[in-house]
């Protein structure tokens, strides 16, 4: 289980002091789809880098199974929204990146990250270099790469975020068959409601400036899901309130005031 | 670029490894893809070209000269060099002048990527040694020839520092620089693999930061090969240098012309070497680019 608990988080800048997060609490389940869903600069992401020790919080703590966390580890891998992949070097020893971060030699973390390859479908482009794959790609190897070492955490800082709207979907699709299978702890980043809604068990919906948590959804959509629980009302109802939430924070007068 | 691909699509960018075609892919009306060929050898047209030009007019020029001896024709500075390459004493007087260079060259290499990759990495580092940088950086080199001359005399060792002291600043600017613009989400992702600081260094920092320190080597090549020439025609007369004066003061203007072109064709073979290296260890930069 994943605590996060009493999270702040200050900026000093010119103007004062700039409070990012204020008393973030939540759980995430073992092995739960747990979604974080808020506008722009509400600071999901730097919640998830907090999770992942790439950010010190300014208060509170977060723990991971009772032990706090205090740098990246060995438990925890990250999927990043701009696929983050080494240029230099092909697809196969990217997979076998994190490997080899953590002390296999290139030829055994090559070897190892065969059948993560195999898992995301690129198996034929183990010899590519990034810049040779369309984005669906490039982040199919991000997502081999963490898988690779092995992690109890999954980390997605909006990870479809930079790719177009019918590579979306596939992907999406895609992770969902690996999370039935792999059955990991994830925490996904994302701005998109569809996205959120279709693919976890709960949403955490922010609020921003400063950052805090809104409201936490569960999501009783039944498993394995497909494409069709997209047309459900559940679905539909789902997404509805998240936008009137999320509508209600980014100051449209239109929109119903927050409670 | 490659974001607007349809996923699953066979990757547009044909594998070239040996980069001996340089080429368009375009799609013809019945579908299959065709590639327009732009020979490697058409860039080398115009360059051949551009300097046969500029040898043509100064032959010209030099045969219009009442006399060679202050402007020679250049198939008068070739034949000088032809009848300088039969002599002993023009190998010598090479190897003189290479010996030094070379061991000031390297050195130049060595300190400079070590001194950049510290300065780039650590920002204490960087305040510390930032004085003499900008010091070694605003000075023209050349002022301290006398200097080291007075040091360590007119053997190999002035010589060396000399080469060095030229070669030395742009490797360590350049690799700094290498080293501070990683990209910093590169850096991020290693952090999040939770990974040592040497294996972080070694195999993100590093090789990403080879267009920087390749850039330093070909830059501070060609400084290295002024500081040769530069002491030599300054204070020691060895070498080059010293035939160089001599035919000067003899108004020997053909050989004076035959061994600057020899210098140059040096320095000429030394950064088409250079170019090389930094191509290949930097490969996937260029196809990069290529490919965006």
């Amino acid at each position: 289980m994943i605590e996060i608990q009493n999270i702040g988080r200050q900026f000093n800048t010119r103007d004062g002091t700039f409070e990012a997060l204020k008393d973030v609490n939540f759980a995430v389940e073992d092995k739960e789809f747990f979604s974080i869903i808020g506008p722009s600069g509400c600071g999901k992401t730097t919640l998830l880098k907090m999770v992942a020790g790439l950010i010190k919080p300014s208060s509170g703590s977060i723990t991971v199974d009772g032990q706090p966390v205090v740098g990246p580890g060995n438990d925890r891998a990250m999927v990043f929204q701009h696929f983050v992949l080494l240029p230099w070097a092909d697809v196969l020893t990217n997979v076998g990146f994190g490997l080899e971060m953590r002390g296999l030699s290139r030829k055994e973390s090559r070897e190892a990250a065969k059948p993560f390859l195999d898992r995301v479908g690129l198996t034929r482009f183990s010899e590519h270099y990034p810049h040779e794959l369309s984005g669906g790609m490039q982040q199919r190897v991000g997502l081999a790469r963490a898988l690779a070492v092995g992690p109890d955490i999954l980390l997605m800082d909006e990870p479809f975020g930079a790719l177009d709207a019918q590579t979306r979907q596939l992907m999406q699709e895609d992770l969902m068959r690996l999370w039935d299978g792999e059955q990991k702890t994830v925490i996904f980043v994302t701005h998109s409601m569809d996205e959120a809604a279709y693919l976890s068990d709960r949403v955490l919906v922010m609020d921003t400036h400063p950052g805090t948590v809104r409201e936490i959804l569960d999501v009783p959509l039944p498993r394995p899901r497909d494409e069709s629980v997209r047309r459900t009302p559940v679905f539909n109802e789902l997404t509805a309130h998240m936008w009137h939430e999320l509508r209600g924070m980014m100051g449209d007068p239109t929109a119903a005031a927050p409670e | 670029m490659a974001l607007e691909q349809r996923e699953g699509s066979v990757p547009v960018v044909a594998h070239q490894t040996g980069g001996a075609v340089d080429g368009e892919v375009g799609v013809v009306d019945n579908g299959t893809v065709s590639i327009e060929v732009a020979h490697r050898w058409v860039p080398w047209l115009f360059r051949i070209g551009s300097v046969g030009l500029v040898l043509l007019i100064w032959e010209l020029y030099g045969r219009a000269q009442e006399t060679t001896l202050f402007f020679v024709p250049f198939t008068g500075v070739v034949s000088a060099l032809w009848e300088l390459a039969q002599t002993a004493e023009f190998w010598d007087a090479y190897r003189q002048t290479l010996i030094p260079f070379v061991w000031g060259w390297l050195l130049a290499l060595v300190v400079g990527i070590a001194l950049g990759l510290l300065i780039g990495r650590f920002r204490t580092f960087e305040a510390i040694t930032k004085p003499y940088v900008t010091f070694l950086n605003a000075l023209p080199v050349s002022t301290l020839v006398p200097i080291a001359v007075i040091l360590l005399g007119i053997g190999y060792a002035s010589r060396i520092l000399v080469v060095f002291l030229f070669g030395v600043i742009e490797v360590t600017l350049n690799t700094a620089a290498g080293v501070r613009y990683v990209n910093r989400d590169l850096v991020e992702m290693g952090e999040s693999f939770n990974a040592t600081q040497w294996r972080l260094f070694r195999k993100v920092i590093l090789p990403a930061s080879t267009p920087g320190i390749m850039a330093g080597v070909r830059i501070g090549t060609g400084r290295a090969v002024v500081g040769m020439v530069v002491v030599e025609i300054l204070l020691v007369a060895v070498g080059m240098g010293r035939l160089i004066l001599r035919y000067r003061g003899r108004f020997q203007s053909a050989e004076l012309f035959a061994v600057v072109l020899a210098l140059i064709l040096f320095g000429i073979v030394l950064q088409v070497v250079a170019r090389r290296i930094e191509r290949r260890v930097s490969r996937w930069k260029y196809e990069m680019e290529r490919a965006t």
